[in-house]
């Protein structure tokens, strides 16, 4: 499972940080792999390693901002989207939703095709 | 929820230095391991299981793979390699803050600034012999010409050093 969910989460990994973003408004690396992993049951895990790269190519894009807070003597970045982000979010869910579909009409059997 | 104490953070950030993370992402992995291990302590682990846990999660082939990533997705754009120096290249991902790439930045500066303080000087020292050796003074002639040019080369070069460069850019932030 690990390897192969990998290979399939690379290319919405961007989609994933932003939707969550959108809905949660603030979040902090943590806590968005946590979130990840509660609402898909454990079935996607995201990775440090994964992740943070992500988070900074969207926050060098201008989609990302980040503020601070020392919490229990650490620091903390959280992040939220810009304008440009909230709109990027969208558009990115809705062009992964007609993927999406698509893939389930091309992962149907298909049936009578070869009598036409 | 159980909090870690300051040497556990410590613990934990000795851990990253060890397996040499990137500067950029030091702060944000600390917080992510130590929010880690806060889940393990509560789930009722000690702090040294939930540390091999972790460390085993975060060895030094994790943070490789993440300091290689985060260099690929980080890197400079195409737009702006076009304006970027052969140092801004080099020190990508580097520390920029103070060292070498400080060093390069403010070469041109430094080399003017000593140019011309080293003729400034200079002027004043002929200026001064040719006075002793005529043995009267005059700011009139071309010694004493070439002394005022000096002292105000010295002072020039002096002066742009001690407000661009000097102390206060080196002073600890308080």
């Amino acid at each position: 499972m690990e390897a192969t969910s990998n290979e399939f989460l690379r290319g919405t990994l961007k989609t994933i940080v932003l939707k969550l973003l959108a809905e949660q408004g603030r979040m902090y690396g943590y806590e968005i792999t946590q979130s990840v992993k509660e609402r898909t049951n454990g079935e996607i895990t995201l990775t440090f390693g994964a992740l943070y790269p992500v988070l900074h190519k969207l926050e060098q894009e201008g989609f990302l901002l980040t503020e601070s807070e020392e919490v229990d003597g650490r620091l903390r970045k959280y992040y939220t989207l810009t304008p440009s982000g909230s709109a990027t979010a969208i558009q990115k869910v809705s062009e992964f939703e007609r993927f999406v579909e698509a893939m389930q009409i091309l992962l149907q059997p298909q049936q009578g095709l070869s009598i036409g | 929820m159980k909090k870690l104490t300051p040497e556990q953070l410590s613990r934990l950030h000795n851990h990253l230095l060890g397996n040499s993370t990137n500067d950029a992402l030091i702060t944000e992995l600390l917080d992510h391991l130590a929010c880690e291990a806060e889940e393990y302590l509560w789930k009722g682990y000690n702090f040294d299981l939930a540390l091999e846990k972790i460390t085993q999660e975060a060895n030094t082939k994790a943070v490789k793979y993440l300091r290689e990533t985060y260099q690929h997705e980080v890197a400079m754009t195409a737009e702006q390699l076009e304006n970027a120096s052969l140092d801004d290249i080099i020190f990508e991902f580097r520390n920029k803050a103070y060292g070498a790439y400080d060093l390069r930045q403010s070469y041109p500066f430094a080399l003017r600034s000593a140019l011309i303080l080293g003729v400034g000087l200079f002027m004043m020292l002929m200026a001064f012999l040719s006075g002793m050796a005529q043995g009267s003074w005059s700011f009139l002639s071309t010694a004493g010409m070439m002394w005022m040019l000096g002292v105000c080369g010295v002072a020039y070069s002096l002066g742009t050093w001690f407000f661009r460069k000097a102390p206060h850019r080196y002073a600890v932030p308080a």
